[in-house]
């Protein structure tokens, strides 16, 4: 059984699995209604969705968008202590949130995506006031617009700043922690030089963080005058007061470097595509972004029409973020009606599979291949979560429809165990499954696929929630 | 059907048996070891710094008393003095240890640049390749220089999350606890594990092969479970006890445990870590962490110690002067302690750099043994790692002589 015959052929539910966190009943009626062109138009203008449910879950964590004038003056106020991390775990639990509930999916997936390329981990205490800004000041807004703007802007705020050293850099000596991301992560990748490191570090000296303000801060005083050459960009840096104008220009040239659009586009088809994406949509993909000088959706737009993407059905695994995630989306449980500890304890389900969102600690952000997510244990936190959740074990106050067998298996209720095995996985995974997995599930049940489902029969009854859970355990939902 | 996955079909459909078996046959997961008699390697992370300096005292140094006037240990108060070192008298669960010889520190030990940061220290720890590009845990390379065992040949104990030392390619899991490693629903009558691995036959071979090896690991942890563990010792109720207990039932269950980490946090004493009584912050913690490593030497048993050595890490040490706070703000050189029925121990090992002005990096204890030599040095004598070259690239083993062949 190949990986692409375990999962619906339809073009639109391939496009809903890579390019959202999975399918929801309402999500497929309006890619169906709208159509693939439509419904990534709309998705590449997220603005135009309407996103109530979002915002009111996003509302509950105020803090996660809070700028760093605003989490300093609440200091100030004592409404908040110095150093609280409560700015970064709401930013934390909203990105959750908002994955499983946004209508914007692409730009959740996308500001996921920047997220990890430009990593500032969260929580993390050094950017206590300035991570939730971040998110919201540059990935944000920017998720779908240029690299070279998101660059640039990362380039210049305290999160990225503190986070890799930028902000203690000096002229005297030199902190080469940025300069060195910049060009291995966030730029060209690894075709540098230890001298193009040295040279950028150079050029970084001045951009850093002003510690009353926790504002960014431009001081030239601290800026290593003199000419500098970086992967054939040259400038003569020679004034202190030209230095930040000189780290602009060479962030757009770093933008627009021939290995720089191969690196960002071979990322987004490795996000999109496959694990190891076919040469030929790299290089076609590449002379869009440069054409495009860098623009982001324009790229998304080729990639997702290209043939090689509709050829790559089910070449991609789901991660354990991307599973949790998927599991509340399919089930399509509604937030709880207030408050946020069923998020919060979901969140820590993510943690516990491996992967809570924006907590990989390395600057490289979350690796998005499977072989490196085959985890035994992390498996096993995933199917547990898929009964748990399902059921309504826990998280118990999530929104959940009156009658789980009415809402997957539909009404009447199937007559026979493969019309109730079919039944669910078409709600639950959009296909049908192959007859052994068939037979193996109405086996569970000590029944076959032929046997008549009874009145009494705890299929339909307690058991009922264990059918759901085996379903969200098969190879065909950890594919998307 | 090529080879492949022939294989893996034999590797699921065993799974399956092993399932099975567990109801029959309790003898499956006790089998003869298969690591021979090389040491399971434990590692325990001593996170947000700890104050080895407190610790492993250094009495006889002249700055020690001038630079911690209120929180230093007083000499009179510390245990198996050698005339310059002496322990906390917290760690007199230990003393025993100390005394057999099952027990030694390491001081003046750590990173080999300083990083006061908790979060980059911390990566730096775990991932020990500075100025390369590796990203993957050391403890994961050592599991591939250990021929990436599966099963339970690498496991971290204490919670689910995976640890990030182990990140990296080599097979490994995360253990709340022995006890709670199962599959939620798989009761008699509800074979959820045997039903999901008739799913997986066939299935693509990453999936198949993980789910394989899950469903060994719940067979094994489900005999395991059956079979029940009374340890030979009285361990703390505390997380570290819970944990090192596992370990410990991990050791002696013989189901190819290789290497075990786990964590006890807490250390992060910036204000009133306390004189060295009960009561007080440092001595009530040093002393839950001797007394569940006592329990740990206990319940493994002069036999179980012989097949184990334990080394403690932290991402650094603590600065030699007390603040204004009566605590220790960020430092940089450290103790580590090592523990095991091989361990050379009842001394202190390492040069000591002193701790007069001239000889501090930056107000900190200075670092003459890179602890990634001492971690080397010990799988080399102990765990059948004779080259560690690719889990510490550049980094000489020590030849402390802190382990006996």
């Amino acid at each position: 059984m190949t990986a692409a015959e375990l999962l619906s052929p339809d073009p639109l539910l391939h496009l809903l699995r890579r390019a959202t966190y999975g399918p929801t009943p309402a999500a497929v009626a309006e890619i169906r209604r709208l159509g693939a062109a439509a419904w990534l138009d709309a998705q590449l203008d997220p603005s135009s969705i309407g996103d109530t449910v979002a915002d009111g879950l996003v509302a509950r964590f105020p803090w996660c968008t809070a700028t760093i004038p605003t989490i300093r003056a609440a200091v100030t106020s004592k409404t908040l202590k110095q150093y609280d991390w409560t700015p970064v775990w709401q930013v934390s639990f909203a990105t959750f949130a908002r994955a499983v509930w946004s209508k914007r999916q692409l730009l959740e997936v996308m500001t996921e995506f920047w997220s990890n390329h430009f990593n500032v981990t969260c929580p993390f205490g050094d950017v206590w006031d300035s991570r939730a800004d971040y998110d919201a000041a540059v990935i944000r807004p920017y998720a779908l617009s240029s690299f070279s703007d998101l660059l640039k802007a990362s380039a210049r705020h305290p999160a990225m700043l503190t986070y890799l050293d930028n902000r203690s850099s000096t002229k005297a000596a030199p902190n080469e922690n940025y300069g060195r991301e910049l060009l291995e992560l966030h730029t060209v990748g690894t075709p540098y030089a230890e001298s193009d490191v040295l040279n950028a570090a150079r050029l970084f000296t001045g951009l850093t963080v002003d510690d009353t303000s926790g504002m960014y801060q431009y001081d030239p005083a601290q800026h290593a005058v003199g000419a500098v050459s970086i992967l054939g960009f040259s400038h003569p840096n020679g004034s202190a007061a030209g230095g930040e104008q000189a780290v602009l220009a060479l962030l757009d040239y770093l933008a627009l470097h021939p290995a720089t659009a191969r690196r960002i586009v071979t990322k987004l088809c490795v996000r999109f595509v496959a694990d190891d994406p076919p040469v030929g949509l790299i290089t076609s993909l590449v002379k869009v972004y440069l054409d495009n000088r860098s623009a982001i959706a324009p790229v998304l737009r080729a990639l997702f029409a290209s043939p090689e993407f509709a050829a790559s059905i089910g070449a991609k695994t789901r991660t354990p973020y991307e599973d949790i995630v998927a599991t509340l989306r399919t089930l399509d449980y509604g937030p709880e009606p207030s408050g946020t500890k069923a998020i919060e304890s979901l969140y820590w389900t993510c943690s516990n599979a491996g992967q809570a969102p924006l907590a990989w600690a390395p600057p490289n952000g979350y690796p998005d291949v499977a072989a490196a997510w085959a985890s035994p244990a992390g498996q096993l936190v995933r199917w547990n979560a898929h009964l748990n959740v399902g059921a309504g074990y826990w998280p118990a106050t999530l929104v959940r429809p009156a009658s789980l067998l009415a809402a997957f298996a539909g009404s009447p209720t199937p007559a026979t165990y493969g019309a109730l095995v079919d039944a669910v996985s078409d709600r639950l995974l959009q296909t049908t499954l192959p007859s052994p997995q068939r037979e193996a599930l109405a086996g569970f049940f000590g029944k076959t696929t032929a046997s008549p489902v009874g009145a009494k029969d705890p299929a339909i009854d307690w058991m009922f929630p264990y059918l759901m859970a085996m379903l969200l355990n098969s190879p065909t939902f950890a594919l998307r | 059907m090529n080879e492949i996955q022939c294989k893996r079909r034999t590797l699921l459909a065993g799974a399956a048996a092993g399932l099975t078996a567990t109801l029959l046959d309790s003898r499956f997961a006790f089998a003869a070891d298969p690591t021979g008699s090389r040491d399971v390697f434990v590692l325990l992370s001593l996170r947000g710094g700890f104050d080895g300096l407190s610790a492993i005292v250094p009495a006889a140094d002249p700055d020690y008393y001038a630079l911690r006037p209120a929180i230093g240990v007083p000499q009179k108060q510390l245990l198996a003095g050698d005339g310059f070192f002496g322990l906390h008298p917290a760690l007199a669960p230990l003393l025993p240890y100390w005394q057999a010889g099952t027990l030694a520190a390491v001081h003046a030990a750590g990173q080999p640049t300083p990083n006061r940061s908790h979060f980059a220290a911390m990566e730096e720890l775990e991932r020990a390749a500075p100025g390369t590009s590796i990203r993957t845990g050391w403890l994961d390379r050592v599991l591939g220089g250990f021929g990436s065992p599966a099963g339970f040949g690498g496991v971290s104990v204490g919670s689910a999350r995976p640890a990030r030392v182990l990140a990296g390619g080599a097979p490994h899991l995360a253990v709340a606890s022995v006890d709670g490693f199962k599959l939620d629903g798989d009761l008699d009558g509800r074979p959820i594990a045997a039903t999901m691995a008739k799913l997986y036959q066939g299935a693509p071979d990453a999936l198949a092969t993980n789910t394989g090896q899950m469903l060994g690991a719940l067979g094994t942890a489900k005999q395991m479970q059956a079979a029940g563990y009374t340890p030979a010792a009285s361990y703390p109720g505390t997380d570290l006890g819970n944990a090192l207990k596992d370990v410990a039932r991990l050791v002696k269950a013989n189901i190819g445990l290789r290497t075990a980490t786990l964590d006890c946090g807490d250390w992060d004493m910036h204000e009133d870590l306390g004189a060295a009584v009960s009561g007080k912050r440092f001595y009530d913690r040093l002393n839950a962490l001797a007394t569940a490593l006592a329990a740990f030497a206990a319940d493994l048993g002069p036999d179980g110690m012989r097949r184990v050595t334990l080394v403690t890490i932290s991402e650094f040490g603590r600065r030699i002067a007390q603040n204004g706070s009566g605590g220790f703000d960020h430092g940089y050189g450290n103790a580590m302690l090592l523990l095991g029925g091989n361990v050379k121990g009842g001394k202190v090992y390492g040069r000591w750099p002193g701790l007069a002005a001239s000889q501090l990096i930056d107000g900190d204890l200075a670092v003459t043994t890179d602890y990634r030599a001492v971690i080397a040095e010990v799988l080399r004598v102990r765990c059948g790692l004779a080259d560690s070259s690719a889990v510490f690239p550049g980094v000489t083993a020590s030849t402390l002589g802190l382990v006996s062949a």
